[in-house]
């Protein structure tokens, strides 16, 4: 039981997830994502077994885009209807205001936490395979997309190879952020030169043990669907509604 | 569509998300800093390189859906590689994918000079903003402020995007390890390496 977010079907958590998402788009009350946001918390807490020093860590920069949303809508925001509750300067903060810019910093929060959930409670190799068997992605590009998986701790050794290449032969030293930006540049020419050659090597070793990318009818790693999935769809959907309701049992 | 698609073309695609994936992240992180001081204008700036692999792609492949599924496969790489903002990231590459695929389509996959490759960046941005408005509910915003913040997105496509892509694409085909893509056979009238 404390696992089922981790045994559910990815695909099926995914389409769930992003059900959720639209639905939070349509509202800007800040009681519906606060809501939802308390609800997916919840969820997390009793079906998932993550390691919630991790989700802090992830979680933290939201908390600060969530204070940015906060304060640009105040200072922004176009409805400048209902009484005023809060005067700075000569700035004057509406109700309307405080509500649009909580909603959307809730939304922010509620948006992120959803996200984490399925980041940290799926297993990204399951998450392609079971695209590819239940929404019936083409197999070519479900399994480019797992060389491409595959390849990502080489491609990190040699960014940092690369990087060491260019300081041993002086190249100039960059010291604030944005200088390191554009200094990306130099390094991912000669990256995506040895990506385009590994591309080409590791197709041809697919085509030369048989892959053709037509779709099988049978696979070693079956991913299904069962009661779990629908268990939780049912929990999430119900979380949906009771946020989307919250007028009529909050008052 | 795939039917036409060569194996070492979506391995490729594949690839360049992945060294692409970890370069998005890089500015997602700053982007994220910055929107804590100033608000959601903060990813405007920086926008134009999450269209810049669909843009690459397109360049180098030259078929119909290069750019659409190139931006859909960095989404999901981003989103394998487990960062905080999750799945409605394969959603946001689909769309900015559309933006970019659209122009190439109103050419008739015929041309790919500058002026394209910036269009190509303004249709991705204007496509991803009209998705941003809905999700991000910019509506509460004044309508300057929107402006602003559309205006800003869109100069950042063309010049990051398209420009900042085809300077990648050039470069990286001066260094000969293009042969065999579409890109090098235009330049050679059709003769092929």
């Amino acid at each position: 039981m404390k696992n089922a977010l981790h045994r559910m079907n990815p695909s099926v958590k995914f389409l769930a997830i992003t059900i959720c998402m639209f639905t939070m788009a349509f509202f800007f009350d800040p009681w519906t994502p606060l809501v939802f946001w308390v609800g997916v918390l919840v969820l997390q807490f009793f079906f998932s077994e993550i390691d919630w020093k991790k989700w802090l860590l992830f979680m933290l920069p939201f908390f600060v885009t969530a204070f940015g949303y906060f304060w640009t809508t105040l200072v922004f925001a176009e409805d400048g209807s209902g009484s005023v509750v809060w005067s700075i300067w000569n700035l004057q903060i509406t109700e309307t205001q405080l509500n649009h810019a909580l909603s959307l910093s809730f939304r922010v929060l509620a948006f992120s936490s959803l996200s984490l959930l399925f980041a940290l409670t799926t297993n990204p190799v399951t998450f392609i395979l079971s695209l590819m068997q239940q929404l019936k992605l083409s197999p070519k590009i479900a399994y480019g997309v797992m060389v491409g998986y595959q390849f990502l701790p080489v491609l990190k050794d040699e960014f940092i190879l690369i990087g060491q290449a260019h300081r041993l032969r002086g190249a100039s030293e960059e010291k604030n952020t944005l200088q390191r930006l554009l200094g990306v540049r130099r390094i991912l020419i000669p990256m995506l030169a040895g990506a385009v050659r590994k591309a080409e090597r590791a197709a041809f070793a697919m085509e030369a043990r048989g892959f053709t990318g037509e779709r099988r009818s049978s696979y070693f790693r079956v991913i299904s669907i069962g009661k779990v999935d629908a268990a939780l769809v049912i929990l999430f959907l119900f979380v949906l509604v009771l946020s989307c309701t919250h007028i009529w049992w909050l008052g | 569509m795939l039917k036409s698609w060569k194996l070492k073309e979506i391995v490729l695609m594949s690839l360049f998300a992945v060294v692409f994936g970890i370069v998005y992240l890089l500015f997602l992180h700053v982007g994220n800093i910055w929107a804590g001081f100033i608000g959601p204008i903060a990813y405007e700036w920086i926008f134009g390189i999450w269209f810049i692999v669909s843009i690459i792609c397109m360049y180098i492949i030259r078929k119909p859906g290069a750019a659409v599924v190139s931006e859909t496969i960095a989404a999901a790489i981003e989103v394998l590689l487990g960062n905080a903002v999750g799945p409605r990231l394969i959603l946001s590459g689909v769309i900015q994918g559309l933006g970019a695929e659209a122009v190439f389509a109103a050419t008739r996959y015929k041309r790919f000079d500058l002026w394209v490759l910036m269009l190509a960046g303004v249709g991705s941005s204007i496509f991803s903003f009209v998705y941003g408005y809905f999700l991000g509910g910019f509506s509460v915003y004044g309508t300057g402020y929107v402006a602003l913040m559309l205006g800003i997105r869109i100069l950042s496509g063309a010049m990051i995007a398209g420009m900042g892509g085809k300077a990648v694409a050039d470069g990286l085909l001066a260094t000969g390890s293009l042969r065999g893509y579409a890109i090098s056979r235009s330049k050679k009238g059709e003769a092929r390496a």
